[in-house]
Order: structure tokens, then C-alpha cells, then sequence
């Protein structure tokens, strides 16, 4: 046992972040599964699979329902697997919370809400938190792994209850839930000439009534943003718990890195603990801290073992090329570790040399992940 | 010049989409680059970018909104929604003290969150304006051509269909108007066409196939290449891989025996990837019915400049085989 065995055997939260295509889906799972085999009652929750993995993990229908999966060698652990509805989220949240189907109705019609569902940024990642919490509260799992949305941000996961909670803020809904509001922006240039004024010409250029829409939807959900802050609370504290650690997923590419080493900056202000990152698709340097591969050097070995100068030039080539990718993948890690504060553990998975998309690949992925 | 390419230049409006880290950025420069040198006048606009374009471009990032010279013909620049909100409303409504009051108060974010699609709409805008740009003393064009790296799949069809949707939205206005001529320059095949990015894998292909049938049949808008980047193309085939790990076992000297084993782990990687990109080249020509250009990886330490330019030649040369369309590389 080692990697990150200690650290999936120490939480019960592990939540893996990162930016969009980077395998945090496929490590994700590969996490959880070893979790389930290691004996742990363990879901995985993930946002936007790849069909194929999607159908290895059972789940084929969307919608946030949990499926087992079968996995074969299982002997007292087990696997969940939930796949979070992006688009369905908020109109769970409303269904749940509205007091009566007037008012959902009404909701789920409002403009500005469909806007706010679709667009507000960070609220796919609200709704994963939401989510991570109830299974959490559940106590049905000994292991919870998150596979965070695609943003272009990763930090977006981290800041999204704050930015909800900033745009829920209660004085300024309890103004907008104020009924002169709704009548429109005449009274509101009444209370303030100015800016009343500017903001008419706005509606007025833009042809949007924006604002009778937004006063409309926080009237009919007040009741629902009452409990908004305490919850908010509760997903941070979550967040900081003992119980719960994030995993980086990245891979060795400049733009990857530059925001992963904003992500973790950003972990130790908002006081969260980053146990490890992930470096999928790494390619290795074969002469790294040795003495370099002479590119001639390999030509001869080959042409002595081929006896064939065309395809001994042409795999000597490609292999120059890779040696090459992979000096840039060394010399940009090695950078970006020095970064790293002591205590995160850094792994790296070679690039397979086909996609990861079945449990046997999942289990494929284990020796790098969990290498003493 | 070569046909595919040409066809795409004689438009003057050139979106480049795809799903987030498949090379959009870089193909966008490669184009902008291919037609600055073929002398025309370009502006390359990454949208909600971070300054990535004007760095493979080789300059530093120009504050948003404000073209930067990067080579002979050729401009970059930055737009992001809010700021050409600001812009616009700089425009319409003209006193400086009292718009900063405006942009600072609260009920100014809650209008640009609550108006659907506002700030995408100035966007669009913005890129409309810089198109159809004159040139006070010449009375030419500013630009001949303007390439838009767009932002990742999700968004950029937010973008490209809120013009359609405020049209709809709002029955008359500015927004009403202004949206009105965003439609007839977005779904004119003599002025715009929308080519796609993507890496010939799963999950890329999957988000390429979707946004190409949205735009098609939801969005009507023009359609222009296919970019199918980071291709492996192995030299060498499997055989060739066998007769070596059958003889490096005979190697007496370890050092050359580990040097030949990372031979052969590499060649597999190359055949291995060659064979997936393949099948996802032909999902692609089987489900998208547009010019093809392929893109090999390119094998480098670091991205820059230089990698740009080895993109923009690759892209050139590929484009010289007759349109692709409908037809699978290697095969036919």
C-alpha cells in the first residue's frame, strides 16, 4: 500500500479539481474503485462522463439517481455511482424547496430564472456541493469521491457557494422583494434621480425589463433563500473538515499549470487541504537525470538490431520526439512542485497508449496512482 | 493558394469553436497568421480569454478591447462581455462620473446577470463593429478579415445564437435592431463561416459532432473547416514493432537493452494513438459533412511562436489535398 491508499483511507471526502480535460473524471473513478476494493462503502459522484466509462460505471440514464456498480473481486466494499444532472439541478432545488406548485410554476417560467439556471456562473458547481452534502448527511458512505464540473476555472468549484451567497445576499433580496419594485423603474428614479434615470434609458435601449423579472423571482423564492446563508455555512465547513481533501488533477501542459498553481494558492487561503496532485498524460524523459540518449546513438543500436536503416531512422525519430515532449513535461513539473508546500503528495500516470474507458482500465491506472 | 483555404479567406468574418484544450487558441492564430501573410489586413479577438493569443502571438496582452499590433498585418485583441457592456454604454450614454456610479452599484450586476444574453449580445457586437470598421481616412475596411477564437463549445453557441434570441426576445429597441443586422452578417455564407476545432478523441468528438449538428440545423449559420488537430501519424507499423521486441531481448548490454525497450514503448504509443485518431478521423468524416483539415501533433518542449508557425505551414500543406470531404484519409 501506498500513494494515495493513505490518503483515500484517511477521508471520507476526496473531491478532485482541475480544469477541463485533463482525466479528472477517469481518476476520479479510478479512486473510488480502489476505495470499494479496499473494503470502503464508496460512491463516486461525477458530472459529465464519457459514455463508455458512463456504461462501465451501470449509470445510463441521467438524472440524479445512484446505480451500483458491479465489480468483479468485490468482497465486503462496495460502488455507487451518481452522475449530477448539470441542467436539471436548480429546477431539483426549486422542486424541493418551493412551498406550493403555484409558486414552482411561476418559478421555473420566471426569465430571469431560466437565465440564472443556465448561465450564473458556478452553479453547476453549487448544485455538486449540494449534492456532495446530502450524501455526506446520508451516512450511507464510508468513502465520497467528487468529480467536479468542467470549467475552464477550477477554482470556480471552490467559489461558487460564496458567489451564490453574495448574489442571494439577504438585504439585497429583501430589497428586491420589496413590491415597489415591481412596478417598474419609476419609483426606483424617484429614490434615486441619477442612476433611476440611466437605468431606464438602459431598459429602454435595451428593451429588457430585467428587473421586474428579478424582483418577481426573489419574491417567490424568499422563502427559499431564508435558509440560504446557514446552508452556505454548512458547505464550507464541510469543505474545511478533517474528513475531506482535494485531490489536483492536471496534466504537464503550460496552460494547465499556470491555473493549477493559482488553484492552489487559492486552496490554502480559503484554508481547504490539498493532499495530492495527479499529473495524468505525463510523458518521461527516458535520459532524465542521466546521461543524454545520443540521437545517433540509437540509429546504430537500431540498424544493428533491424538491419533496416529506413525503419531504424524512422522509430529513432519518433523516439527523439518523444524524448523530447517529455524533457518539456519534466522541466514544467519539476517547476511547478517546487511550488507545491510539504505534505502534497505528487503522482504521475503515463500517457496510456489507448483512451481509459472500462473498470480494467480504471484498474490499469492503480499501480501509478497507488505505488509505494 | 490551395482551394480549402482560399474558400475560407474570401470570407471576412471567421469563427474558430471547440471544446476547451483541443488547440482552439492555437489553430485561430495559425489562420490569422496564414492570411496576414498573404497580405491581409487581420484582427485576431479571443473572446473571455486570458491573454493566451497575444502569447503565442508573441506580444504582451493589450488592455480588453484595444487591437495590438503582433506582426506585419496583423492585430490581436481581447473582448470580454462586460467590458464592451461598458464600452457600449459609454457610447449611449455619455457622462463619465455618473457611469462609474453605475457600474459600481450592485443593481448594475443584477441587471447584467438578469438581461438574457445582454453581455454575449455586446460581444457579438463588439466583434460586428470591429468587421464592419472604416477606416476614417482611407474610407477602407479597417480589417479584411477578422478570425474569433471563440470560447469552449457550451459557451460559443451561447454566443452564437443570442443574436437569433433577442431578436426574438425583444420586439423592438436597439437591442431589436442592432440583433437584426448581428443575424444577417452571422448567417451570411459570402461574409461568415464557422469552422471547428477538435482532437481526434472521445470525448472532443462527441462535443464536436453536437455543436456541428446545432449549427446546422438550429443555428442555419455558414459552415467553414474542420480542424482535426494533434494527429499522431506513426512512420511505422506494428510489424515493425514486433521484429523489435523480439530481437532487443538479445541484447547483451543492459544500458542498450532499456534504451531499445523505450524504443518500442513509444512506438506502440505512436501505432496505439495513430490507430484511435484514425477511428475517430472517420467518425468524424461520417458524421460531418464539411472540408477536413488534419493537423499533425506537433513535438515540442514548449508552445510558442515558433510552434505557431510550424502549425500555420502544417495547415497550408494539408489544405493542398482536394476537400476531404466525405472522404477518410488513408483509406480511400
Amino acid at each position: 500500500m501506498g500513494g494515495l491508499d493513505e490518503l483515500l483511507r484517511r477521508h471520507r471526502v476526496v473531491i478532485c479539481a482541475g480544469s477541463g480535460g485533463v482525466g479528472k473524471t477517469t481518476t476520479a473513478a479510478s479512486l473510488a474503485l480502489r476505495g470499494a476494493l479496499a473494503g470502503r462503502r464508496t460512491i463516486v459522484l461525477t458530472i459529465d462522463p464519457a459514455k463508455r466509462l458512463a456504461n462501465a460505471l451501470g449509470m445510463t440514464e441521467v438524472g440524479s439517481t445512484v446505480s451500483a456498480v458491479k465489480v468483479d473481486g468485490l468482497q465486503t466494499g462496495m460502488l455507487s455511482a451518481m452522475m449530477l444532472d448539470q441542467k436539471g439541478a436548480w429546477d431539483q432545488l426549486v422542486e424541493r424547496h418551493a412551498p406550493s406548485a403555484e409558486i414552482r410554476a411561476r418559478i421555473l417560467n420566471n426569465h430571469f430564472y431560466q437565465h440564472l439556471s443556465q448561465n450564473f456562473a458556478g452553479s453547476y458547481e453549487y448544485m455538486a456541493i449540494e449534492q456532495l452534502c446530502e450524501l455526506h448527511a446520508s451516512g450511507a458512505y464510508d468513502l465520497i469521491v467528487v468529480d467536479t464540473p468542467p470549467t475552464r476555472h477550477a477554482l470556480d468549484f471552490l467559489e461558487a457557494p460564496q458567489r451564490i451567497a453574495d448574489f442571494l445576499d439577504r438585504g439585497v433580496v429583501k430589497w428586491f422583494v420589496r413590491p415597489y419594485f415591481s412596478a417598474g423603474w419609476a419609483t426606483l428614479r424617484f429614490m434615486n434621480r441619477t442612476i433611476g434615470f440611466l437605468f431606464r434609458r438602459l431598459e429602454e435601449a435595451t428593451g429588457v425589463s430585467a428587473l421586474v423579472e428579478v424582483s418577481d423571482f426573489f419574491t417567490s423564492m424568499s422563502a427559499l433563500f431564508e435558509a440560504f446563508e446557514p446552508r452556505v455555512r454548512r458547505v464550507y465547513e464541510l469543505l474545511r473538515s478533517r474528513e475531506t481533501c482535494f485531490v489536483l488533477v492536471a496534466t504537464p501542459e503550460e496552460q494547465v499549470l499556470s491555473e493549477a498553481e493559482y488553484f492552489c494558492r487559492k486552496v490554502r487561503e480559503l484554508k481547504m487541504s490539498l493532499r495530492a496532485v495527479v499529473f495524468n498524460r505525463v510523458h518521461r524523459e527516458m535520459s532524465a537525470g542521466r546521461q543524454g540518449v545520443a540521437a545517433d546513438a540509437v540509429t546504430r543500436l537500431l540498424v544493428r538490431l533491424l538491419g533496416d536503416e529506413a525503419t531504424a531512422a524512422k522509430l529513432a525519430e519518433s523516439f527523439n520526439r518523444y524524448e523530447m515532449l517529455g524533457r518539456g513535461d519534466g522541466l514544467r513539473m519539476e517547476a511547478f512542485r517546487r511550488l507545491l508546500p510539504k505534505g502534497v503528495g505528487v503522482i504521475e500516470v503515463p500517457n496510456f497508449n489507448s483512451d481509459v474507458h472500462s473498470l480494467v482500465d480504471l484498474r490499469a491506472m492503480h499501480p501509478f496512482l497507488f505505488a509505494a | 493558394m490551395k482551394p480549402t483555404l482560399e474558400r475560407l479567406f474570401q470570407r471576412r468574418l471567421l469563427f474558430v469553436a471547440g471544446k476547451g484544450g483541443v488547440g482552439k487558441t492555437t489553430v485561430a492564430c495559425a489562420l490569422a497568421m496564414i492570411a496576414a501573410q498573404l497580405g491581409k489586413r487581420t484582427l485576431l479577438t479571443e473572446v473571455d480569454g486570458a491573454g493566451r493569443a497575444a502569447y503565442l502571438l508573441g506580444v504582451e496582452p493589450a488592455p480588453l478591447g484595444l487591437p495590438q499590433r503582433a506582426a506585419p498585418s496583423l492585430s490581436v485583441m481581447s473582448i470580454e462581455g462586460t467590458a464592451a457592456l461598458a464600452e457600449y454604454l459609454q457610447i449611449i450614454l455619455p457622462v463619465k462620473r455618473v457611469l462609474q456610479a453605475v457600474f459600481a452599484s450592485r443593481i448594475y450586476r443584477y441587471f447584467v446577470a438578469a438581461a438574457p444574453g445582454l453581455k454575449e449580445l455586446l460581444t457579438v457586437g463588439k466583434i460586428w463593429y470591429e468587421t464592419e470598421r472604416v477606416d476614417e481616412t482611407s474610407g477602407r475596411r479597417l480589417w479584411d478579415l477578422v478570425v474569433v477564437d471563440a470560447p469552449a463549445t457550451g459557451h460559443s453557441l451561447q454566443y452564437l445564437r443570442m443574436p437569433y434570441a433577442a431578436h426574438q426576445a425583444f420586439g423592438a429597441g436597439l437591442v431589436a435592431r442592432e440583433s437584426e443586422h448581428l443575424i444577417d452578417l452571422l448567417g451570411d455564407p459570402r461574409t461568415t463561416a464557422i469552422s471547428l476545432v477538435t482532437t481526434p478523441e472521445e470525448m472532443p468528438v462527441n462535443e464536436t459532432v453536437e455543436m456541428y449538428q446545432q449549427i446546422r440545423d438550429n443555428l442555419h449559420m455558414p459552415l467553414g473547416v474542420l480542424f482535426v488537430n494533434r494527429m499522431h501519424r506513426a512512420a511505422f507499423d506494428g510489424k515493425k514493432l514486433e521484429m523489435l521486441e523480439r530481437k532487443l531481448v538479445k541484447l547483451h548490454d543492459a544500458r542498450d537493452r532499456a534504451v531499445a525497450t523505450e524504443v518500442l514503448n513509444r512506438g506502440r504509443e505512436e501505432v496505439g494513438w495513430t490507430d484511435i485518431n484514425q477511428r475517430y478521423v472517420q467518425r468524424l468524416a461520417a458524421a460531418i459533412d464539411m472540408p477536413r483539415v488534419e493537423i499533425p501533433l506537433v513535438f515540442a518542449e514548449e508552445f510558442g511562436l515558433r510552434e505557431v508557425h510550424a502549425i500555420a505551414a502544417d495547415i497550408v500543406a494539408e489544405s493542398a489535398t482536394p476537400s476531404r470531404r466525405g472522404m477518410v484519409h488513408g483509406r480511400a
